[in-house]
């Protein structure tokens, strides 16, 4: 007898239909499946007779088929193992009173244990996404997965914890409830806030122009200055995330297997790699390629801790993601696309020592070895980064000095009206933020009246400032109008950005 | 300016100079001959300085030129650029003794450099022919030279069993005097300095500490003119100017002092160290500029 069900095959974030087609006949015994299959997939054989044995039902002893179409797209991961499971005891007919009908619009998804237990899996999100798309009305899926599955309110998710569960749902026997979850409320909580910072308040006054513009920055300062706790607390003036925002991060976090019990997530991600990240986990990649943490970063913050620790190549790779904001990877098993809309966010000590300009502590390198250190850093790296910022050891004297701290919501309330005024403005140029400002469209909206200009010009000449310097002071200056709520960026506005380009006077 | 050549003979020929033990045959000379004769200070010191040395260097150097005293030091990378730079940025004269012909200047980073030097009324010498390379053993034959003309050697910093303890060698052996700076026990550059305080060097702290050493010589402050110093800042940025001082401070240090928001610290530093009213120092910390 023959079965077809429905299931749904995740090609990195994109998911495409596939059937599940199962035959049993007479024959010497045999249990094989074709349509290209993975190793996962191959063993899902062994685990499948167990589960099914273990649930009370003989394991036929005939030859059985089953064929995965489309046949040319390769399937991966265990995700399957219910489906399957259900199309044989379907072509057994050990499910007499099933709905033929309905199963049309229903898809299994699940791993099976060797005792009927349905296991949770990965990639839940994007396929739940994908089968709304195909019409599917029901959802089965292992009882750990639902409230992932949950946010896609329209499916009827159907949560089972052993296959025994499914066959008396399927067999009519017993309704298994919708699962809704009461207590989702999307609304996101970050655990810090700025006010927690004391003094620094030209990096939290740089921050805001970061979060404002969306722009790439890096801070330089001494060991013990601050630069990683300021950056953890970047995420929370930046604006809140859009529900459809949130979907597509966490369908990045889905298919990586990151994802913690809430489900959703609420919070713009914050990651953190170690210096010795390899290429692959920065940007992605493996036999069959997962996000790296350029993706994990999508809408969030990449923060590298010690840039100048980096391999150089890891960081040269990151150039056409942070221009293009996704990113490809090619593989045999097909081509990859993941978004990667991340700012851009490093430290580094000003010189081996760490100690290049600290008051209290003498530094011990050379003017050869301060340069030697800084040109760790390549030129076209440097050049998609808009703001470097100077932070500085607080003194101890100033730890207890509790002058109006602004908390993260003051703050973001500046960033959310900036970010607002930047839409409007860039609605017909497909960009969102000053920091996307191409060469075009900088000469439409950074117009500057005669003394700006001449303001900008010597501070080249006394400067020594770098030609690639003219267009991000003008990008920031711009991003500072912004935040002021002024049309035409002003003189003020420029000379508060030309500070903003330390990097630019010890490289020269 | 012309090249010369000056003899042995000759009456240009520095007299110092003919006093040490195997004075140079001839001189090339490029730029202003007169400064030979001057009274001048050999500021000499590590090729790989600290942040410490240059500091140092800057400061006993603009003090220096401020009694119209020469700067005398060999056009090295370190120290010797160093001393050189901070002359001529004081409108001072200064020397440049080289370790090869005057048509091959060594290193060549430092080619720039010496132009300046003669555009600004400075001097480049040499004892070799024109087209000579720099090798190792004319780096020691350059610094008798060195110690040669000046009346004296400040040594600045330098580590052991360097090129710069040889030139103070050289200086004692011609009988004059030399000033060390003194240096942190720590401090792998400041081993000579140290070394040669404890065999009986000055240890100088301040510019009049070798003044002192010379008695005989009556130094002449350069006149500078007093004005008003807020006399041509604008009046908004005049409480910001007030606050700063010659101990360096940060952005937010000085927007508390001030009691000016964040964004109005930032633009108006900007516009103060355009106008050369104030200095940025490493670090983001500011002082005035005393012109």
């Amino acid at each position: 007898m023959l079965s077809k069900i429905k299931s749904i095959a995740l090609n990195g974030l994109n998911g495409s239909c596939i059937e599940i087609q199962t035959d049993i006949s007479n024959g010497i015994p045999e249990f094989e499946i074709v349509g290209l299959p993975d190793t996962s997939l191959k063993e899902a054989k062994k685990r499948i007779k167990a589960a099914i044995n273990n649930s009370k039902i003989e394991f036929p002893n005939k030859k059985i088929l089953i064929n995965l179409a489309p046949a040319n797209i390769r399937k991966e991961g265990s995700c399957f193992d219910l489906a399957i499971a259900i199309g044989i005891l379907i072509a057994m007919g050990k499910i007499p009173k099933i709905n033929i009908e309905k199963l049309e619009t229903t898809i299994f998804i699940g791993e099976l244990s060797l005792d009927g237990k349905i296991n949770r899996t990965n990639g839940i999100l994007p396929i739940c996404i994908k089968a709304k798309e195909i019409g599917i009305k029901t959802v089965i899926l292992p009882r750990e997965n639902a409230r992932e599955a949950s946010i896609i309110s329209e499916l009827d998710i159907k949560p089972a914890t052993n296959i025994e569960e499914v066959i008396k749902y399927l067999n009519q026997e017993k309704e298994i409830p919708k699962f809704i979850n009461n207590q989702y409320i999307f609304n996101e909580k970050y655990n810090m806030d700025f006010s927690e910072v004391k003094g620094q308040e030209n990096v939290k006054r740089a921050l805001e122009i970061v979060a404002a513009g969306g722009h790439n920055c890096i801070m330089i300062g001494a060991p013990g200055s601050g630069k990683t706790m300021l950056a953890k607390r970047l995420v929370t003036i930046l604006p809140q995330l859009t529900i459809n925002e949130a979907m597509e991060i966490t369908k990045i976090y889905s298919i990586s297997g990151e994802l913690n019990e809430d489900g959703l997530i609420k919070n713009r991600p914050f990651r953190m790699p170690h210096h010795a990240i390899p290429i692959s986990t920065m940007i992605g990649g493996g036999k069959n390629p997962k996000p790296g943490e350029i993706s994990l970063a999508h809408l969030g913050v990449l923060f590298l801790d010690e840039l100048t620790e980096f391999n150089r190549n890891t960081l040269e790779a990151l150039r056409e993601p942070i221009e293009n904001k996704e990113i490809f990877i090619n593989r045999l098993s097909g081509n990859y696309r993941f978004p990667c809309n991340f700012m851009f966010v490093s430290s580094m000590n000003p010189c081996p020592c760490g100690y290049y300009g600290d008051e209290e502590r003498e530094c011990k390198c050379s003017p050869q070895e301060i340069k030697r250190y800084l040109n760790k850093i390549s030129g076209p790296l440097l050049d998609r980064i808009d703001i470097h910022i100077e932070v500085k050891r607080l003194k101890v004297e100033n730890i207890n000095n509790k002058t109006n701290i602004e908390t993260s919501k003051q703050i973001r309330e500046r960033v959310n009206r900036a970010r607002k005024i930047q839409q409007e403005r860039y609605q017909k140029y497909g960009i969102n933020s000053n920091s996307e400002l191409t060469t075009r469209i900088i000469e439409k909206f950074c117009k500057l009246d005669k003394k700006s200009n001449d303001l900008l010009q010597t501070a080249f000449k006394k400067m020594k400032l770098t030609v690639r310097a003219y267009e991000k002071i003008l990008k920031v200056s711009r991003t500072i109008a912004d935040l002021e709520l002024k049309e035409n960026i002003e003189f003020k506005h420029i000379a508060e950005a030309i500070q903003y380009r330390n990097l630019d006077k010890y490289i020269k | 300016m012309s090249k010369n050549i000056i003899e042995y003979t000759s009456d240009l020929y520095p007299k110092r100079l003919k006093l040490i033990q195997n004075p140079p045959v001839k001189l090339y000379v490029e730029g202003n001959v007169e400064n030979l004769k001057q009274i001048g200070i050999a500021v000499i010191g590590s090729r790989t300085n600290t942040q410490y040395g240059e500091k140092m260097c800057k400061r006993f150097v603009k003090e220096l030129v401020e009694y119209n005293i020469i700067i005398i030091s060999g056009l090295a990378n370190g120290i010797d650029s160093i001393a050189h730079k901070t002359c001529l940025k004081n409108s001072g004269k200064t020397v440049a003794v080289l370790p090869s012909g005057l048509e091959n200047i060594y290193p060549e980073k430092n080619k720039e450099l010496a132009k300046e030097i003669i555009k600004n009324g400075g001097t480049i010498i040499s004892e070799y022919e024109s087209n000579t390379k720099a090798d190792s053993k004319k780096f020691l034959e350059r610094n008798r030279i060195i110690a040669g003309i000046g009346i004296g050697t400040l040594v600045v910093e330098g580590g052991y069993r360097s090129g710069t303890s040889v030139t103070a060698k050289y200086t004692l052996e011609n009988k004059k005097a030399v000033f060390c700076i003194p240096s942190s026990l720590e401090n792998p550059k400041g081993i000579i300095t140290n070394e040669l305080i404890k065999k009986g060097a000055k240890l100088v702290t301040t510019t009049k500490d070798i003044l002192e050493n010379y008695k005989e010589i009556t130094f002449c402050k350069r006149k500078t003119e007093s004005k008003d110093i807020l006399f041509d800042i604008p009046l908004e940025l005049r409480k910001i100017y007030i606050n700063i001082n010659d101990t360096p401070q940060d952005v937010n240090e000085i927007s508390r002092k001030t009691g000016t928001t964040i964004e109005e610290t930032i633009y108006k530093l900007t516009i103060l160290q355009l106008n050369d009213k104030i200095l940025e120092l490493p670090g983001q910390r500011f002082i005035r500029n005393k012109q």
